[in-house]
């Protein structure tokens, strides 16, 4: 009863409809191809028209480059789409989401009726002999320095793990957790995947075979990190004040926070396990939302790491402080327990094409809130949350959805 | 590809960083290890910058950092970009308070968080010095 009354106050918007691709290696075709594929099919889920969107926001296609200039220019006149808002989101990890606050803020706006949101992460799959290795190794460094920045980035990081691995590290000392808590994690999103067709990876493991994986940057093994993939999704948002009946109900978005710490990386001050942004990004969406942590049936979060999906749930306030391990290791971030944490399958598991995944997240939940999931439905879910995060946990965006 | 790497490393500084990284790699070079302080607001600031992020006056001065420390975290990298394995990586606990991301040169099954670590040097290139530490015995 509580919450049919707030759906009528301003700043609230719904999800009509949305679409994704399975995540996979390469998606094996051009991006636009892949963008009017699932435009096609979020139109169809949500019971609209093209010329119903009068906003589209995308994200870069390929988040870390080759270059992607002015693509969201390029999609509209190739799905010739008349708009009054185009945009193209980059903020790291959140750009997806960021995509989506974008489109919430046209509707907002009160400009706005339906929203497209497209995401694709498509990465170059790049053969020997395929590239010039003077060029590639040009590209490579100018993306790695203005990435990681001056300082950091002669320190030969390449890909963000070892940042990720020292707060795991640091996360063992402080709590007491140990390499096979964390690979209790990635066992169990992995259960999870096996019961979702779009999942990239659905082959059961266990404990030792996390284990028994090799070390990508210690405590950090192979099974404990989400390897680069490709995938796309989108989603049709829609501005509260539509009295047109549509085909499927409603998912509310009734909570959205967002902050960011200045660090990039390595914050100067304060803890590597326990994330500021995090904090209170959540504190500020279920505040708007009128809920708590204990009111979410079911969560998609930006865990890209076994360690940090930890910190996730901890910082979100799902969990305690230094308790996300024992929870997993009682099983209540699984079906039966307290709450489904990322019942897609999770970065690990589902596969993560980074700006894509947000947008991911949120088709998982608006699914899952809808009843939609078939094998892997969290059952009478009422309440979900969508959760990213870019540069090792010091910005980040929570949205609170209900029905 | 040695050649490359120098040069697109450095040009890469100088468009990402600002002219504090420049003179902050041009002091390494010397082995000087120092940051920018704010005369104004009394704050010294890490990574250096031109301007204090504070009041945003330039900062002429530069002020010495630490050379000891605790080890903060470390691990090692399976791959790097720029050195062989094995590559053992470390955020270090200045004692003039900055934290930064260095190079480790110790076997990575010989570290403990909350080791002490002092001040080493290593010529990279023309233009690059980078400092790392070691712990102390």
């Amino acid at each position: 009863m509580r919450r049919r009354g707030r759906k009528r106050r301003k700043n609230v918007a719904y999800v009509a409809g949305v679409s994704m691709t399975p995540v996979t290696r390469t998606l094996g075709k051009p991006h636009k191809e892949v963008a009017a594929e699932l435009l096609a099919e979020a139109l169809e889920d949500a019971g609209l028209e093209k010329n119903d969107i009068d906003t589209l926001v995308v994200t870069p296609p390929n988040l870390a480059g080759p270059p992607s200039f002015m693509f969201v220019c390029a999609l509209a006149e190739y799905l010739d789409l008349r708009t009054k808002h185009i945009n193209m989101v980059e903020c790291g990890g959140t750009s997806g989401a960021m995509a989506i606050k974008t489109a919430l803020n046209e509707i907002f706006l009160g400009r706005t009726e339906f929203a497209a949101v497209i995401a694709i992460d498509q990465r170059f799959d790049l053969q020997p002999g395929q590239v010039d290795i003077n060029v590639f190794m040009h590209e490579a460094l100018q993306t790695q320095i203005c990435l990681y920045g001056p300082y950091d980035s002669l320190y030969g990081i390449g890909a963000p793990i070892p940042y990720y691995a020292m707060s795991a590290q640091r996360y063992m000392e402080e709590y007491g957790a140990t390499e096979e808590d964390f690979a209790r994690v990635a066992v169990m999103l992995r259960n999870h995947a096996s019961k979702n067709p779009l999942a990239e990876y659905r082959d059961p493991i266990t404990v030792e075979d996390v284990l028994n994986s090799r070390y990508l940057s210690p405590p950090l093994k192979l099974l404990d990190c989400s390897p680069f993939a490709s995938g796309g999704a989108c989603v049709i948002l829609a501005n509260p004040y539509v009295t047109r009946p549509l085909p499927k109900p409603p998912v509310w978005i009734t909570g959205v926070g967002e902050w960011h710490e200045p660090d990039h990386f390595i914050p100067q001050n304060g803890s590597i396990t326990s994330f500021t942004s995090v904090k209170k990004s959540a504190e500020e969406a279920f505040e708007r939302a009128g809920m708590e942590p204990v009111d979410v049936d079911v969560a998609e979060v930006y865990g890209v790491f076994t360690a940090t999906e930890l910190m996730i749930y901890e910082d979100l306030g799902i969990f305690p402080p230094g308790e996300g391990y024992i929870a997993v290791k009682e099983g209540k971030a699984t079906y039966g327990g307290n709450v489904v944490m990322n019942p897609s399958g999770g970065r690990l598991s589902l596969g993560h094409p980074a700006a894509a995944t947000p947008v991911m997240e949120m088709v998982e939940v608006v699914r899952q809130l809808r009843g939609e999931c078939g094998e892997r439905q969290v059952p009478g879910a009422r309440c979900g949350l969508v959760h990213a995060e870019h540069g090792m946990l010091n910005g980040s965006i929570v949205f609170v959805l209900e029905v | 590809m040695k050649e490359l790497i120098t040069k697109v490393t450095w040009n890469s500084i100088q468009h990402y960083g600002d002219s504090a990284s420049v003179k902050y790699y041009e002091f390494l070079k010397n082995r000087i290890f120092r940051t920018t302080y704010c005369d104004t607001c009394q704050k010294r600031w890490f990574p250096p910058r031109k301007y204090c992020p504070n009041c945003f006056k330039e900062m002429f001065k530069w002020v010495e950092m630490a050379n000891t420390g605790t080890l903060y975290a470390f691990t090692q990298q399976e791959r790097s970009l720029r050195f062989g394995k094995p590559d053992v990586i470390g955020i270090v606990e200045l004692d003039t308070g900055e934290r930064l991301l260095t190079k480790i040169n110790a076997p990575f099954e010989e570290l403990k968080i909350g080791m002490r670590v002092k001040l080493e040097y290593i010529e990279i290139d023309e233009n690059i010095t980078l400092h790392s530490f070691s712990p102390v015995k």
